[in-house]
């Protein structure tokens, strides 16, 4: 989820927005607090994440980042992770530095036993995990195959000059795809926070995945970005059939490697948006 | 030009004079004592107490009237946290205040930097910094240390998972430098004890799922669970280890089961977690004479610099001079396991004086230690997890 709003914003803006990390931050302490002060079912909790994150990262790209932009990329990718610097201390300032659960009970895995290969473990929670990404997913294909957004975006993404020439307004797409982006970020933050714990570096721990399927993915490419989480995440726990399990972060960056030697441009090419 | 020079050295000179006296006239009659430890830094939090429970000894001797016919004169300097200003300070300490020990080094980064010119100068050490390598330093008996080192810590979780009766114990550890060390220290405890240890993995603590490592340990078919962990990893594990429906019992470290996680926790994860930590010697009359100073809960490094004071100026009783030499050739003689048993440092001086052995066990614990410096046992407190909450369930 993060890695596709990353690669969206990319696809559109034009720079790598490094904020993201405490964006997935603000999403999970939303979803958390949503949660456990407010007393909403999970559900709920994931639209309060996505709409916490997309809001702030409209305000910090047009407070911040936009002014930023006509410097460069560059110029702008440092904005971004200075930003993120200072929203993930916002967050510590206001809600404290200790971590935080869901309210909700963790449940035992569900065993299968297969005759010859031994005992498959399913987690309900993972499942409904992957439901509720699948179902996100959907959605922001939907929006950006039949909504006027969704092709504005598109058609930033793909010609620039050629959108401003048709009367697109970039500012007003601009703020879309951070809205979107961000809100992507923070409902893959508090999915994270509901296996874990909600503190305000739970962003920046898992970050580095995130620009890793994205890169894999190629840059600016949405179903690239999925493709690339999946690549990082099946082969991380493939290797250790073969490798010990201290080694899985690395077998990931290894994946980059091989990716970026073989295929520049990422699996699935930049700008397929 | 030479001449305005000598005239500034003979008015800095003069002006200096009355203290230049009155040094020299102290080091005759007060015995002097430094504190080095982090009042600001990282280690802020614990430094003003550590001074605190060592002037109250000091206090308590000089009332009743000092240590050799001397009154003690305690030195507090400030480390900062910092390997640095521990260094200057330290400077100051031995070759302007002309101190026989310096008590309380808390970072072991600070300690680490120090300890050459304790040996060096004929001073004594004494510090709470836990780093395995301080000890092993070429420091010719001038460094004594009341943290237990990671060794220590191995060794008792080790023989206490035994005695909750672990048959196959599995480590899940983070990356850490000790991880390794450590795990190998319980092997050879549990393996002299008949036990067994299954293996271990070594996980990367960033993960948010620790799934594989999970299945993977669990395949070895583990009864007991050591978990090598910081807070925040030990919350994925718990729930993953749940999600597994592992069984079997789970250990952990003090620092990493604290409040802060079973609050963010849910109770049927954390349920019969058990967990160890140094601990001072809550039943040590001592220890309340700690608490009397510092308050109902004080840190373990306050305990272990009021024993710091009190084997210094036993030890210098015990010589019959007050020096580097005189405490480091005694230090351990006031613990000397036939003597009679004190906690006090009035009734210590007291024997000493009437010329009997004395066996010193402090706040901290029994305070005997190895021919390289190190604690040779302290108490731990053990404590299991009953509803949300830790429960104390064994203090040895």
């Amino acid at each position: 989820m993060p890695a596709i709003g990353f690669t969206a914003i990319y696809a559109v803006l034009r720079f790598p927005n490094f904020a993201i990390a405490s964006h997935m931050t603000i999403g999970a302490m939303a979803g958390v607090l949503a949660n456990t002060e407010l007393g909403v079912p999970a559900s709920v909790a994931l639209l309060a994440a996505f709409l916490a994150a997309g809001i702030v990262g409209v305000a910090s790209d047009m407070l911040v980042l936009r002014r930023l932009r006509p410097s460069g990329p560059l110029t702008t990718a440092i904005g971004a992770a200075a930003m993120g610097i200072v929203l993930e201390n916002i967050v510590r300032f206001a809600f404290g530095n200790d971590p935080r659960g869901f309210d909700l009970p963790v449940l035992r895995d569900l065993r299968f036993r297969i005759p010859d290969l031994g005992v498959l473990r399913i987690g309900p929670q993972q499942v409904e995990a992957a439901l509720a990404s699948l179902i996100a997913m959907s959605i922001l294909f939907a929006f950006l195959a039949f909504t006027r957004s969704g092709r504005m975006m598109r058609a930033v993404a793909d010609n620039p000059t050629l959108a401003a020439l048709k009367g697109i307004d970039a500012q007003s797409v601009a703020r879309r795809v951070n809205f979107v982006g961000m809100g992507l970020a923070g409902f893959g933050g508090m999915l994270i926070g509901l296996d874990t714990s909600v503190d305000p570096v739970v962003g920046a721990r898992v970050v580095l995945p995130v620009f890793a399927a994205s890169v894999v993915g190629g840059l600016g490419s949405i179903p690239g970005a999925v493709a690339g989480a999946f690549v990082i995440g099946i082969g991380e726990e493939m290797s250790t059939l073969v490798l010990d399990p201290s080694y899985r972060t690395a077998v990931g960056f290894l994946a980059i490697l091989l990716v970026l030697t073989l295929r520049p441009r990422g699996l699935l090419g930049e700008r397929a948006l | 030009m030479s001449l305005r020079l000598t005239r500034r050295a003979g008015l800095l000179g003069s002006l200096a004079a009355p203290f230049v006296a009155r040094t020299a006239f102290a080091q005759t009659e007060t015995i002097r004592i430094g504190t080095l430890t982090p009042l600001t830094g990282a280690g802020g939090a614990y430094g003003p107490a550590m001074v605190k429970s060592i002037r109250a000894v000091v206090e308590k001797v000089n009332a009743n009237g000092g240590v050799l016919g001397r009154q003690v004169e305690i030195i507090s300097e400030d480390d900062e946290t910092n390997p640095d200003a521990g260094v200057r300070a330290a400077r100051k300490l031995i070759d302007v205040n002309k101190v026989v020990a310096i008590l309380g080094t808390w970072a072991s980064a600070v300690t680490t930097a120090v300890a050459p010119l304790c040996w060096e100068n004929k001073v004594m050490l004494f510090t709470v910094s836990g780093g395995d390598g301080i000890t092993r330093l070429p420091h010719q008996g001038y460094i004594i240390r009341t943290q237990p080192d990671s060794a220590l810590q191995a060794e008792r979780s080790g023989k206490f998972m035994l005695d909750q009766g672990a048959k196959r114990i599995a480590a899940l550890s983070a990356q850490t430098p000790f991880a390794a060390s450590t795990y190998a220290t319980q092997s050879r405890v549990v393996a002299a004890g008949g036990g067994m240890s299954v293996g271990d993995i070594i996980y990367d603590a960033t993960k948010t799922s620790f799934r594989t490592e999970v299945d993977q340990i669990l395949k070895l078919n583990p009864d007991t669970l050591f978990l090598n962990s910081y807070q925040p990893d030990l919350a994925v594990l718990l729930r993953d280890l749940y999600r597994a429906g592992f069984e079997g019992k789970r250990f952990t470290l003090g620092y990493a089961a604290n409040d802060k996680l079973l609050a963010s926790v849910p109770q049927e994860v954390t349920e019969g977690l058990i967990s160890y930590a140094p601990s001072p010697d809550l039943d040590s009359p001592a220890f309340k004479q700690v608490q009397a100073v510092i308050g109902a809960n004080p840190d373990p490094y306050s305990c272990q610099t009021f024993d710091h004071a009190s084997l210094a100026i036993l030890a210098i009783a015990k010589a019959g001079t007050a020096s580097g030499p005189a405490i480091h050739d005694a230090v351990r003689a006031v613990g000397n396991p036939a003597g009679q048993p004190v906690s006090d440092i009035l009734e210590g001086l007291k024997l000493i004086a009437a010329g009997r052995e004395v066996n010193y066990s402090g706040a901290s614990g029994p305070c005997k230690f190895t021919a390289i410096g190190d604690i040779s046992g302290c108490k731990f407190r053990f404590d299991k997890v009953e509803k949300g909450q830790n429960k104390l369930i064994e203090l040895s």
